[in-house]
């Protein structure tokens, strides 16, 4: 093979034994002529990437094993007279790389050129389009018509392969990811690629399913569109969803999410890379968490209990809650209930309220019961924020008690009213509506309908976590911050709203009008939240501009919304 | 003067409020003209301080045709700014998107085919014929005279009629794709457009004769709007307005772009810069113009007219249909639009009424990051108090006509 014209002439000679190391303690390399200096055992990939050198690849993934089997990520190295995947090629001090030759780009046109061979022409009805590999990649290296004569391999075109995953064999790559992903993270070795050459195919294991609890992250991993989510397939066009960085709550683990949204509604959860927490992962129940944003939401306040029950307008209830509750503040008949669910915002201004408004000493602690858990990401505690609870209560001077003390002194006859910071409950639904039907006053903040907030004399709807800002503490301690996705639905208010607005009917002097003031107020008293920097700590906004028609994450509003009034854009 | 001291004498009034020797005052007057006002050619509204007939000051206010232009840009792919570009000097829709192109294509540095260039300079040619008939004929009618404005809409009708069946629009043309055109000439246009030109030869004539020796006209013209070729620089003029007061420059000569340069015409240049002489280079340029597009019709080839880059151009409809490369280009094309390196630029073109500037950033994505739009309309806007202030107030009339303020460019 004859030597390319633009190789470098600067190459080293390879030296007799190791060189030494110019930078100590760093793998010193050159990328298109500029030098990098990393860590021993970086990635070539990694490392190039630092000098803006973007090496496409399909196989490889930072969290898994190296493969090399895409071949698309070849490029020049001054060690071998080959293109090498530099995926799998280690680094070596001294070492000249080039990623930006023909023969680079002629080797990438190629290899695009054969995975599309087979390719059916699906973009128009996958769910992958807009966020493709293929594409991308077909678009910046290859742009050249077909050469393919006949007709290309047909394979099975939905294989369901468990609850949550289907696969189309004919837009698969072959990349192996999802197989390494069930057999190295998720360590339940479920998938596997059958038969060999053009025959080759990704299957589950005969008599067997994918019904692993992280089975949805074989979606994410899959850089083109033969794994889909069935949850999400044919729902949405990705390039209409707008997209902010969140914090899934389906349990104590706290994973760092994106939220997809359009409009109102919340389509999806993918996971968000965070080393300390759920490094590129998260579980399928979390994966459908989002689906209470959407269904059965509580979205106009109401007063009155079963036949009684008519919706009214905010003030009307606010009224409503005040009168009863201040008849009864101070007393030991009134308890306050609050959710390990709510965010530090919704607990800060919460809290403050049942104690300095409502004069209690004790709070009674609901949330969802706890369920299964795993080694890998799965927490039995379902509460996003217990931890951020348990601060915060006692940095008040507030007690806790379990929610099962709360339905013992209601059937006593102890507790006579309720102020409730969220109706999840650790009983069944049905149990707590009973108790809660003893209780002659219920002033119940919720987001979803349930049989308890039938019981509620004035019920509030509560805001979903998406639809304000916010902060969750996971259970290792780790706070972290959620954006605003949307404004939230009907005349739903953040607790931490609904909390500030009645003390304010109580007649106390309180100004705050944020989640960012309430933090920024009263998280001071609380010393495991006082050194976090809520402004600092905000993940960035994730750009949608390009594919979405229009820009619209910036205030979380889809193009043309205009029905919530002055657009929450920042500096207004 | 001595008086008699004995006698009581009421002292005089003061100067000017005796009964007999009061001044008739005179109070300067402010009207408006416009913003509905049959003169003021899209919705200008200008406010003018009179003393009586005579314009003392003279504040036009531009703004009432505001769409939003550059700004709705930013939303949009490359070649979806195009149906906005229409929309900018509405009397000649081709040369704004032809000008928009080539400024994309000189950022992306792209080269367009030949036969690409020699139909822009026909489709420009064209319009700015469709342009300089419009504002002849309008001279004429508000002047008094309906005849030369109905043998001018006769002949802009012919263009249009021409334009219709290349671009498929009378006026919202939205013609022409980066890196090329979206289709090529139809069948036996070439044709119908010699038969149009040699109509629209005879219709000129006619203008003329009835127009530049007729006295009613000539004294209304003549000496009156005058700018100085100091004064037209100062304020940024180009094209006719410019010319019109001596200075030759016009962009098809400055630096030749398309095939300009293999096309022979004469730029007419003016002498008193006043009305008649600007009417006079639009009356030149028609012949010229003629001239140009009689000669690209000669020389045009056949070939591509949009360059063979499924990055840029979309790929044939059977490609798409039929196989995933096709569809991905597509895909891609439509939805994220022409990747346009990250980079700005300035790119001009001579449009009818001057120098159509673009100056456009990209940040490397398929949307503009910015577009600005230097509207030749708007300079010369600017400079018309300067004509028309110290002169009477129907002068303002023909002067406003001659300036061929466009209200979709200047307001953008």
């Amino acid at each position: 093979m004859s030597e390319p014209a633009d190789k470098p002439k600067a190459s080293p000679a390879p030296a007799p034994g190791r060189p030494a190391p110019k930078h100590p303690g760093l793998v010193t390399v050159t990328v298109d002529g500029q030098e990098v200096a990393v860590p021993p055992g970086t990635n070539m990939i990694t490392a190039a990437k630092t000098v803006g050198a973007d090496i496409p690849y399909y196989c490889w993934h930072h969290r898994l094993s190296i493969a090399a089997n895409c071949r698309m990520c070849l490029v020049e190295a001054s060690t071998s007279p080959k293109l090498v995947p530099a995926c799998q090629t280690a680094l070596q001090e001294g070492m000249a790389i080039r990623t930006d030759t023909a023969r680079v780009a002629e080797s990438r046109r190629a290899v695009m050129e054969f995975l599309l061979l087979n390719h059916p022409v699906d973009c128009a009805i996958c769910d992958q389009a807009g966020e493709c590999k293929l594409e991308d990649y077909y678009q910046r290296l290859d742009a050249r018509p077909s050469r393919l004569e006949g007709d290309k391999v047909l394979r099975d075109k939905r294989r369901v392969l468990g609850p949550l995953v289907v696969l189309d064999q004919e837009r698969c790559v072959l990349c192996t990811r999802c197989v390494r992903f069930m057999e190295e993270v998720a360590k339940e070795p479920q998938l596997g690629v059958f038969a060999r050459g053009s025959d080759e195919y990704i299957d589950v294991f005969p008599g067997h399913e994918l019904s692993s609890n992280y089975s949805g992250n074989v979606v994410d991993l899959c850089p083109v569109g033969a794994l889909l989510n069935r949850d999400f397939r044919f729902r949405a066009r990705t390039w209409f969803l707008s997209t902010v960085a969140s914090v899934c709550t389906g349990c104590s683990r706290g994973c760092s999410t994106y939220v997809d949204f359009l409009g109102q509604d919340t389509y999806r959860y993918r996971p968000r890379e965070n080393d300390a927490i759920n490094q590129s992962w998260m579980c399928d129940p979390g994966r459908l968490s989002y689906q209470p944003l959407n269904l059965e939401r509580v979205s106009t306040p109401s007063v009155g209990r079963g036949e009684d029950r008519r919706e009214v307008p905010t003030a009307e209830a606010l009224a409503r809650a005040t009168v009863q509750l201040k008849a009864m503040a101070g007393t030991a008949e009134l308890a306050v209930l609050v959710s390990p669910g709510c965010s530090n915002e919704d607990l800060l201004a919460g809290l403050t309220f049942a104690k300095d408004a409502l004069g209690v000493r004790t709070l009674y602690v609901g949330g969802r019961p706890d369920g299964p858990a795993d080694n890998l990401l799965m927490r039995a505690d379902k509460n996003p924020n217990r931890k951020g609870l348990t601060w915060i209560a006692a940095a008040l001077g507030l007690g806790l008690r379990p929610f099962g003390e709360l339905v013992l002194a209601i059937e006593v006859g102890q507790v006579k009213a309720l102020y409730a910071l969220g109706a999840e409950v650790p009983v069944p639904a049905a149990q707590a509506a009973a108790a809660l039907s003893k209780v002659e006053f219920a002033v119940l903040q919720a987001a979803n309908v349930s049989a308890l907030t039938a019981q509620a004399q004035v019920l509030l709807p509560a805001a979903a976590h998406v639809e304000d800002e916010g902060t969750f503490t996971q259970a290792d301690g780790i706070t972290q911050r959620f954006r605003r996705a949307y404004p939230p639905r009907g005349a739903a208010q953040s607790h931490w709203k609904w909390a500030v607005d009645i003390m304010r009917e109580f007649g106390f002097p309180v100004t705050l009008g944020s989640a960012r003031d309430v933090f920024r107020e009263l998280a001071p008293k609380v010393p495991e939240l006082a050194g976090f920097d809520w402004d600092k700590e905000a993940p960035p906004l994730k750009s949608t501009r390009g594919i979405s028609p229009l820009p619209s994450a910036a205030d979380g509003r889809p193009p043309g919304y205009r029905e919530f009034g002055t657009p929450r854009v920042r500096g207004i | 003067m001595a008086q008699p001291t004995e006698i009581e004498i009421p002292p005089a009034a003061p100067e000017g409020e005796g009964e007999l020797e009061a001044h008739l005052h005179t109070k300067r007057m402010l009207i408006n003209m416009g913003p509905s006002h049959p003169a003021m050619h899209g919705t200008v509204r200008t406010r003018i301080e009179l003393e009586g007939e005579t314009i003392v000051r003279m504040d036009p206010e531009i703004g009432f045709l505001h769409r939003g232009f550059q700004k709705s840009c930013e939303n949009v792919t490359w070649n979806q700014c195009l149906p906005y570009t229409d929309r900018l000097n509405y009397a000649s829709p081709l040369m704004n998107n032809f000008g928009f192109l080539n400024a994309v294509e000189k950022l992306a540095g792209i080269t367009i085919p030949e036969r690409a260039q020699y139909i822009r300079l026909i489709g420009s040619e064209l319009h700015r014929i469709h342009d300089h008939l419009t504002c002849v004929g309008a001279i004429g009618l508000e002047l008094g005279g309906f005849a030369p404005f109905l043998y001018a809409i006769e002949g802009r009708e012919l263009i249009m009629d021409r334009v219709t069946e290349l671009t498929g629009a009378r006026l919202t043309t939205s013609f022409g794709r980066v890196g090329g055109l979206n289709r090529d000439l139809p069948e036996g246009w070439v044709e119908r457009v010699l038969k149009s030109l040699d109509k629209c030869h005879e219709l000129i004539g006619e203008i003329e004769t009835l127009l530049t020796a007729n006295r009613i006209f000539v004294d209304r013209m003549k000496g009156v709007g005058v700018i100085t070729a100091d004064d037209a620089l100062d304020f940024g003029f180009t094209g006719p307005c410019l010319r019109a007061s001596g200075v030759p420059y016009d962009v098809r000569k400055a630096k030749p772009y398309w095939v300009y340069d293999r096309i022979e015409f004469d730029v007419p240049i003016g002498v008193n810069g006043d009305n008649f002489d600007r009417y006079l280079m639009r009356l030149e340029e028609l012949r010229q113009s003629e001239a140009i597009v009689r000669q690209a019709l000669r020389q045009i080839s056949p070939g591509p007219v949009i360059v063979d880059d499924w990055r840029i151009a979309l790929p044939p409809k059977p490609e798409v249909y039929g196989t995933i490369e096709g569809v991905i280009a597509h895909f891609k094309l439509v939805m994220e639009g022409v990747p346009v390196p990250a980079g700005e630029v300035y790119d001009s073109t001579e449009a009818a009424n001057g120098e159509l500037g673009w100056y456009l950033v990209s940040d490397g994505s398929g949307r503009p990051y910015k577009v600005h739009v230097r509207a030749p309309g708007f300079a010369i806007m600017s400079g018309l108090p300067r004509m028309v202030e110290g002169r009477m107030l129907a002068d303002l009339i023909p002067t406003f006509d001659t300036i061929n303020m466009i209200g979709g460019e200047v307001e953008q």
